[in-house]
């Protein structure tokens, strides 16, 4: 840690654990590396069925879990100022310094950095997915994105293209947005200790089979392939509402032992999936950064992707092709030939030296690092970033963020902070008998009460 | 014979020992303070609505329903907010006998709540989220109970207060009172 301050973020988003994705096992994994980091992180969502309250997980990470019924896609019930009391409460007990908010598609988030700025905390968000400009949801999207990018601190987009659409899309300055892409854990995703033989090429595909990751695709490109090579396989991993269409292919073309559907695939069993074939196959017609893509290379298999968004950052070995079913029988006909000369061990130790979570927490340490030097602004200074967001849009902004301030004046004088009690640090103590044993330090010591 | 005494705002803690020659029992009670500036307030209201209704059945001439209404209405928030129906909630502890858990209303109503030792697994603190708020409860995990049994039921005493009747029920009943002092599992309400 050296010289570098402890900082205490919370994370907050409404997709973590239980909830398997892309976003959840970021948050994850990054909180992870963080507290390895010497520095505290406590994560905030919306509770999940049964699982509410605080729970503790790996690492003494703390979780709240708020109970506040998800309404839509597993988002919270947008009420503007609803979970203003909830927020001041956690961000006073846990002495947080800075609040860190996860995917644009989350109301929480939203909520969370809006409450979070106009008590003063420093404000970091990370945009997960690329979003469209045309049709009316993505329209409104946007405009709650500038309003709560107007006043953030710093953001973080997992590729440069992904910078590029939410500059666009929110109006935030460039030099404010650093790219931190994800990363893979190498550990778990590791090539089998021998390829599977014989004179078949196993083309895997595992994605949700929904119109954004080019389930259509697949209906016209696994046919042509088939007819092409007669000794290759296909095993496709995933569920969704394309599923149908890819039934009706396998039965048209009679390739029911050419074509395997697995359906959905718990995300414990991927690797088992990916190491029985030698080529992956991702068909999505858009992707901010494709983490399936380096799963598969950890795993030694030879990708073969569309050339969209923050694909072709990844790493130089993939095949890319346009997102149309000719040019894809081309690029998988090119990575049949070169399938001989790929060492899946060797791709293996590039992935990680590529991509690993413990580089992505350290330079996401220097974000926060940045974002806790910005100045402390007043409202006024504030009010005026939220005017140039539009005619009508700015003085709108403007006035939700007087009322939240107002809102949280009055919650101060009926609920003082002094009132809130801090919550004692954990401190972990490994005990090889027990297992990991947790300690309240300040519980044990009754003077530190008195 | 009192032995400590920590007071906040709203509560006050006091440990009593009674009995103190055979170590027969340990009272614990949190007591709720009244509040002299609240009580002024809301009369002070009431008088200000019933004031208002009866200037406007005199000068005005409304009829005499307002005056009626606003009286029934005063009458409601007075009972609402000075109604202070919990006036002490204690837990007796008797060392290998049980834990007893009182509740003390202002009324003279006592409802009291006997949990015998053996029954009693372990007395656990835990932080409890509502969708406004996050506090702290003193709980007990009692064999052949699904749920966990809040000692204080009425009252949310601070976790200062908490702390020393949690580390005398852990005496009590036997259980390690300074390492693994949480659970995975908690009634959120």
């Amino acid at each position: 840690m050296g010289d570098s301050k402890r900082h205490r973020i919370l994370m907050v988003s409404d997709f973590f654990y239980p909830n398997f994705g892309g976003v959840e096992n970021h948050i994850y994994l990054l909180s992870q590396c963080l507290l390895k980091l010497g520095h505290k992180v406590v994560v905030m969502t919306h509770a999940y069925g049964n699982r509410s309250g605080v729970r503790y997980m790996t690492g003494g990470l703390k979780v709240y879990y708020v109970p506040w019924k998800p309404f839509l896609l597993q988002n919270t019930l947008p009420t503007f100022y609803g979970t203003l009391p909830i927020i001041r409460t956690i961000l006073i007990r846990e002495q947080i310094s800075l609040v860190h908010g996860h995917q644009a598609f989350s109301t929480l988030c939203h909520e969370a950095l809006m409450h979070a700025r106009t008590m003063g905390y420093k404000v970091v968000f990370t945009d997960h997915s690329l979003y469209g400009f045309a049709d009316v949801g993505s329209i409104h999207m946007n405009k709650v994105l500038q309003f709560t990018l107007a006043d953030v601190s710093q953001a973080i987009c997992v590729s440069h293209t992904s910078k590029e659409n939410t500059v666009l899309r929110s109006g935030l300055p460039p030099e404010k947005v650093y790219v931190i892409p994800n990363a893979v854990d190498t550990a778990m995703f590791k090539p089998a200790a021998e390829r599977p033989s014989g004179n078949e090429i196993i083309i895997v595909v595992i994605s949700r089979l929904v119109y954004r990751k080019g389930a259509d695709l697949l209906v016209e490109v696994i046919p042509e392939v088939c007819r092409m090579y007669p000794n290759v396989r296909f095993i496709v991993g995933g569920d969704g509402p394309k599923r149908v269409r890819l039934e009706e292919m396998r039965e048209k073309h009679s390739l029911q032992d050419r074509v395997e559907m697995l359906g959905a695939v718990p995300h414990a069993q991927v690797r088992s999936v990916l190491i029985s074939g030698h080529i992956f196959l991702n068909s999505s017609l858009t992707e901010a950064f494709c983490i399936a893509i380096l799963e598969a290379a950890s795993c030694g298999l030879l990708t073969v992707s569309t050339r969209v968004g923050g694909v072709p950052e990844a790493y130089d070995m993939i095949v890319l092709a346009e997102p149309d079913p000719t040019d894809m029988v081309q690029a998988i006909k090119k990575a049949i030939s070169i399938l001989p000369m790929i060492d899946p061990q060797d791709m293996h130790n590039r992935m990680k030296k590529l991509y690993d979570w413990h580089d992505v927490a350290k330079r996401t340490e220097i974000v926060y690092d940045h974002a806790l030097n910005c100045s402390n602004q007043s409202l006024l200074e504030r009010l005026s970033r939220y005017l140039t967001c539009g005619a009508w849009a700015g003085k709108l902004f403007c006035l939700v963020m007087i009322i939240d301030f107002i809102l949280w004046r009055l919650l101060q004088l009926w609920k003082p902070a002094e009132d809130i009690e801090v919550v004692p640090d954990i401190v972990l103590s490994h005990d090889e008998d027990r297992g990991i044993s947790q300690d309240f330090q300040a519980f044990n010591e009754d003077n530190s009460l008195r | 014979m009192v032995e400590s005494c920590i007071s906040n705002k709203i509560y006050s803690y006091k440990h009593e020992c009674k009995w103190p020659n055979s170590e027969a029992a340990d009272v614990h009670s949190i007591i709720v303070r009244k509040s002299r500036s609240k009580g002024f307030l809301v009369f002070f209201s009431a008088l200000l609505i019933l004031a208002n209704a009866i200037l406007l059945f005199l000068i005005k001439d409304k009829s005499i329903a307002v005056v009626f209404w606003s009286f029934i209405w005063d009458v409601l928030i007075v009972k609402l907010l000075l109604q202070k129906p919990v006036e002490k909630e204690s837990v007796v502890i008797m060392p290998a006998l049980g834990v007893q858990l009182e509740t003390h209303y202002v009324s003279g109503n006592i409802i009291r709540r006997f949990v015998p030792i053996d029954k009693i697994l372990k007395p656990v603190l835990l932080e409890c989220v509502t969708p406004v708020t996050c506090y702290w409860s003193l709980s007990l995990i009692v064999q052949e109970e699904a749920e966990l049994m809040l000692v204080f039921k009425e009252l949310h005493p601070p976790v200062k207060m908490l702390v020393p009747i949690w580390k005398a029920l852990c005496a009590a009943t036997g259980s390690e009172g300074s390492l693994n002092t949480f659970t995975e599992d908690g009634p959120c309400c």
